[in-house]
């Protein structure tokens, strides 16, 4: 097989804005709908008044829970649903959480819509909120699952001569892809047509049939772009079922575009976590024992489950671990994945403590983590398919120039008083493997059409896939075509970041070796495409194939068939998979106004075959782009007394513009990995993150000599 | 409470009845099917629907439509040749310069306006002149080599 380096497919779409995201079509007779959401933290509504908003010249009608919408709830993805949290909006008069919506206005034109909006009055009965942990009224309860505890990390902890116990913090934080929620809904008859941009075309499918009470063969869901998602659009979101009903009542199609600010309650969220982090060592800062204990922020009505405790277990050689994760329920919609969900939190808390150690061992942070790297996975023993992490800090800290690193803080002063520092860190994610359905249709011009169950939201997936089918058969990249996200096509399972490209890639290679076989080609080498389809005496030549984690049972692809999520890993028989990243980044922080910026990153990732060099180079450059908001930016705002996120939009959840970046230095070491898959990659659209933000507070430490231990690191905490 | 407002978009004339609430934006997405031009934030926050106006860049979800009466427009619609792809758009795909591609008319905008208004006399100022228009996927690093790129170009 060739490894092609091509451009990113889409490309010449996107730079031209013919690309047509969800949104971007208003058919005939399109109406536009428009929220109104919930002004109170919680409680019930006393009083809807929607008079004034039905007088508005062109509004059609009002949706709310004082109308039967005739729609039940989709279940939560993680209860073996298709939303992203169990509660239905509109359904009755219960208000969980500020932002939540309780009414939804359809008129003939958007101004109508937004005016009409504003004039629905409701009244409520508040009850008290808790929207901070540790605050009064919240519940703490233990995780459902059993945790991660290897050997006794108490006991060796007490005994270890180096204890570091200290507290971290991240979140909340949203996940604000450019592209807003929402799309437009369209019935034919009894078959309703959704184009939203979306993860999971397949779970809008399921979820909306369920909420419907119709068959899903008649919804089809299309959504060819997304414009980012990062975990936002993993699930359906609850504006869909009414959008539906209402545009079946009016028999018109009705777009929706939710508001900036709306979104930050309308989909799930990064929530809040807490770690106590507890290391021993002895006294070169071999580890010994770690100890792990997180309190993650949830909603009333759900837990997500929380597998941070998964990352810190195994990105050391540490015999003795035990894991602690509880939920601490709020009064906010319920959180769930954003980009690295559980990774980068507990990358942070555990990068920032082995800094400490290393402080406290007087040794260079990149020969203290070399010298606690693991060769098997020390929970189960096993082994690991892959794991290549020395070899990135090796190669990292030799792009970096990190011999040059002076060990003391604050010792890297320029003249003009600017302190200079430099961290580094590390990060894994568990390969997640799910079933995928492709099929290839090879036509007698020679050109291949592949159909498969996988999302493209900037992650590059259709790059990666071209280049796999143009490799594999020695074809021009522009014979090959590639649909993604369609539930016409083929049926799709939820696609996050990094779970797309590694699962897909087993199923488009079974399908070339099924193709292959049809056309009497050998088992690799090119083949004369268009003569061996005519050889074989037709139009077309049609394969499928339906790929499975390994060890994964067959009714796993039931679930993908259904829409419903069906991920294996990173445990399967015989061996665990992780992807890996180090991690080095420069801080200069300004000496008058204590600004911190970050001019410099090197980054190198272990994920692998690079299954598309450009577009992976991309995805690492992205995830160093969000550590550097993480670490410096991003934090969703709470007000205890009212509830919501207080910060809603583009201009106070503080994202990183152009002059916030500097330079990335990107290296992928490319080891294949065939363990995992006989394509032989790994992961890398969420590892690219994990260890950012710990890497980037590192750095502030060496800079200033001052320890922040929760993110985002502001002005205030260096003055 | 509509009135007749009549511009050109990409050198074509158009005239409308509009309700003076109704921005720029949404007469292009929703009235003259331009959908180039992306909704962000609708705050001028992020800078996914910047437009030339008289050749100056504008966020058109501020920019209420009947203020364009008499005016000309172009959007993304507007800038690619008859013949193929402007030297911009050209390197944003040769620089990588987008992922998800939702913010990308708006930041091929701004990069022609940043170049025309000679804002890119080294990479930091590119990047100061590009920081109105977000990225979520984090392209940075290949927008401002493809800016960087188109400027030079000119130069040459």
């Amino acid at each position: 097989m060739t490894d092609f380096a091509i451009p990113r497919v889409g490309a010449r779409e996107k730079v031209t804005g013919t690309a047509r995201f969800g949104a971007d079509r208003t058919p005939g007779g399109c109406a536009y709908a428009m929220p109104v959401v919930a002004t109170a933290g919680k409680g019930r509504i006393t009083r809807l008044d929607t008079t004034q908003a039905t007088a508005v010249p062109g509004v059609l009608l009002v949706l709310s829970h004082l109308d039967d919408l005739g729609i039940v709830p989709a279940g939560s993805l993680m209860r073996g649903g298709y939303a992203f949290q169990s509660l239905q909006p509109l359904l009755d008069d219960r208000i969980a959480y500020r932002g939540q919506p309780i009414a939804l206005v359809v008129a003939d034109t958007l101004v109508a819509a937004t005016e009409a909006a504003a004039l629905v009055r409701a009244e409520y009965d508040e009850e008290p909120i808790a929207v901070e942990l540790g605050a009064a009224g919240t519940e703490t309860q233990e995780a459902a699952l059993a945790d991660v505890v290897a050997g006794d990390a108490d006991g060796e902890y007490e005994r270890s001569p180096l204890r570091i116990d200290e507290t971290y913090e991240t979140g909340p934080q949203h996940q604000v892809p450019m592209e807003l929620i929402g799309g437009v809904v369209e019935w034919h008859g009894d078959t309703v047509m959704v184009h939203e941009g979306t993860q999971t075309v397949g779970a809008l499918r399921g979820g909306l049939a369920r909420q419907l009470g119709i068959d899903p063969a008649q919804v089809r869901v299309i959504s060819p772009y997304v414009g980012g998602a990062f975990g936002q659009k993993n699930a359906l979101q609850p504006h869909l079922a009414p959008l539906a009903v209402a545009a079946r009542r009016l028999g018109r199609p009705v777009k929706l575009v939710l508001p900036r600010a709306h979104t930050f309650h309308a989909a799930s969220f990064r929530p809040l976590s807490r770690h106590r982090v507890r290391l021993g060592a002895d006294r070169s800062g071999r580890l010994l024992a770690a100890i792990h204990e997180v309190d993650q922020q949830d909603s009333r009505h759900d837990l997500l489950p929380a597998t941070y405790t998964e990352l810190t277990s195994r990105l050391y050689d540490i015999r003795n671990f035990r894991g602690r994760q509880r939920h601490v329920r709020t009064d906010t919609q319920s959180p769930g994945f954003m980009r690295a969900p559980f990774e980068h939190p507990a990358a942070f808390a555990l990068e920032s403590a082995i800094d400490e150690l290393a402080v406290a061992t007087g040794r260079d942070p990149v020969e203290l983590r070399l010298a606690n790297d693991a060769r098997t996975d020390p929970v189960t023993g096993k082994p690991f398919s892959s794991r290549h992490l020395a070899d990135c800090l090796r190669r990292g800290a030799e792009l970096f120039g990190w011999a040059q690193r002076r060990p003391d803080p604050c010792s890297m002063q320029e003249a003009d008083g600017t302190l200079v520092g430099w961290g580094v860190a590390v990060g894994a994610y568990p390969s997640k493997t799910v079933p995928i359905q492709a099929r290839l249709t090879a036509d007698a011009d020679g050109r291949v059409l592949l159909e498969v169950g996988g999302h493209e939201m900037g992650q590059g997936i259709t790059t990666a896939l071209v280049a796999a089918v143009a490799g594999d058969l020695g074809i021009a990249p522009d014979s090959v075509a590639v649909a993604v996200g369609d539930t016409a096509r083929v049926p799709h399972h939820l696609t996050p970041g990094a779970w797309g490209t590694n699962s897909t890639m087993p199923a488009v290679h079974a399908a070339l070796l099924r193709l292959r076989e049809r056309l009497g080609a050998a088992p690799d080498g090119p083949v004369d495409v268009a003569a061996s389809v005519k050889q074989a005496g037709g139009d077309d030549v049609v394969t499928e194939a339906v790929t499975q984690a390994p060890g994964q049972p067959p009714e796993m692809a039931d679930r993908m068939r259904t829409g419903l999520a069906a991920p294996t890993g990173p445990e399967y028989p015989g061996f665990v998979s992780f992807s890996f990243i180090a991690h080095f980044a420069e801080v200069r922080v300004e000496p008058v106004t204590r600004r911190i910026r970050v001019p410099r990153v090197v980054s190198v990732a272990d994920c692998g075959r690079v299954a598309s060099p450009v577009t992976a180079d991309a995805q690492v450059r992205g995830g160093v782009v969000w550590g550097i908001g993480a670490a410096l930016h991003e934090h969703s705002e709470v007000d205890p007394r009212y509830g919501g996120f207080v910060n809603s939009d583009l201009a106070d959840y503080v994202i990183p513009v152009n002059a916030d970046v500097g330079t990335i230095e990107v290296d992928i070491i490319g080891e294949p990995d065939f363990a995992l898959n006989p394509m032989g990659v790994k992961s890398l659209g969420e590892v690219a993150l994990v260890g950012v933000a710990p890497a980037i507070a590192n750095a502030v430490f060496h800079a200033t000599g001052r320890r922040v231990r929760r993110l985002p690191i502001l002005v205030e905490d260096v003055l | 409470m509509t009135g007749p407002t009549a511009f050109t978009v990409n050198g074509q004339p158009v005239r409308l009845d509009l309700d003076p609430r109704e921005s720029l934006l949404d007469v292009l997405r929703e009235r003259l099917a331009l959908t180039g031009s992306k909704k962000g934030c609708d705050h001028g926050q992020c800078g996914a629907c910047t437009v030339h106006l008289d050749g100056r860049r504008v966020v058109s979800c501020l920019t209420p439509a009947i203020q364009v009466h008499g005016r000309s427009v172009t959007t993304i619609e507007g800038v690619s040749g008859v013949g193929g792809l402007h030297p911009l758009q050209e390197a944003f795909v040769d620089n990588d310069a987008l992922q998800c591609g939702y913010c990308t008319p708006g930041q091929v905008m701004s990069g022609l306006a940043c170049i025309a208004e000679g804002h890119t006399g080294d990479d930091d100022q590119i990047r100061e002149y590009m920081s109105g228009n977000l990225c979520r996927c984090g392209a940075y690093t290949g927008i401002l080599a493809a800016v960087r790129q188109t400027a030079a170009l000119r130069e040459e």
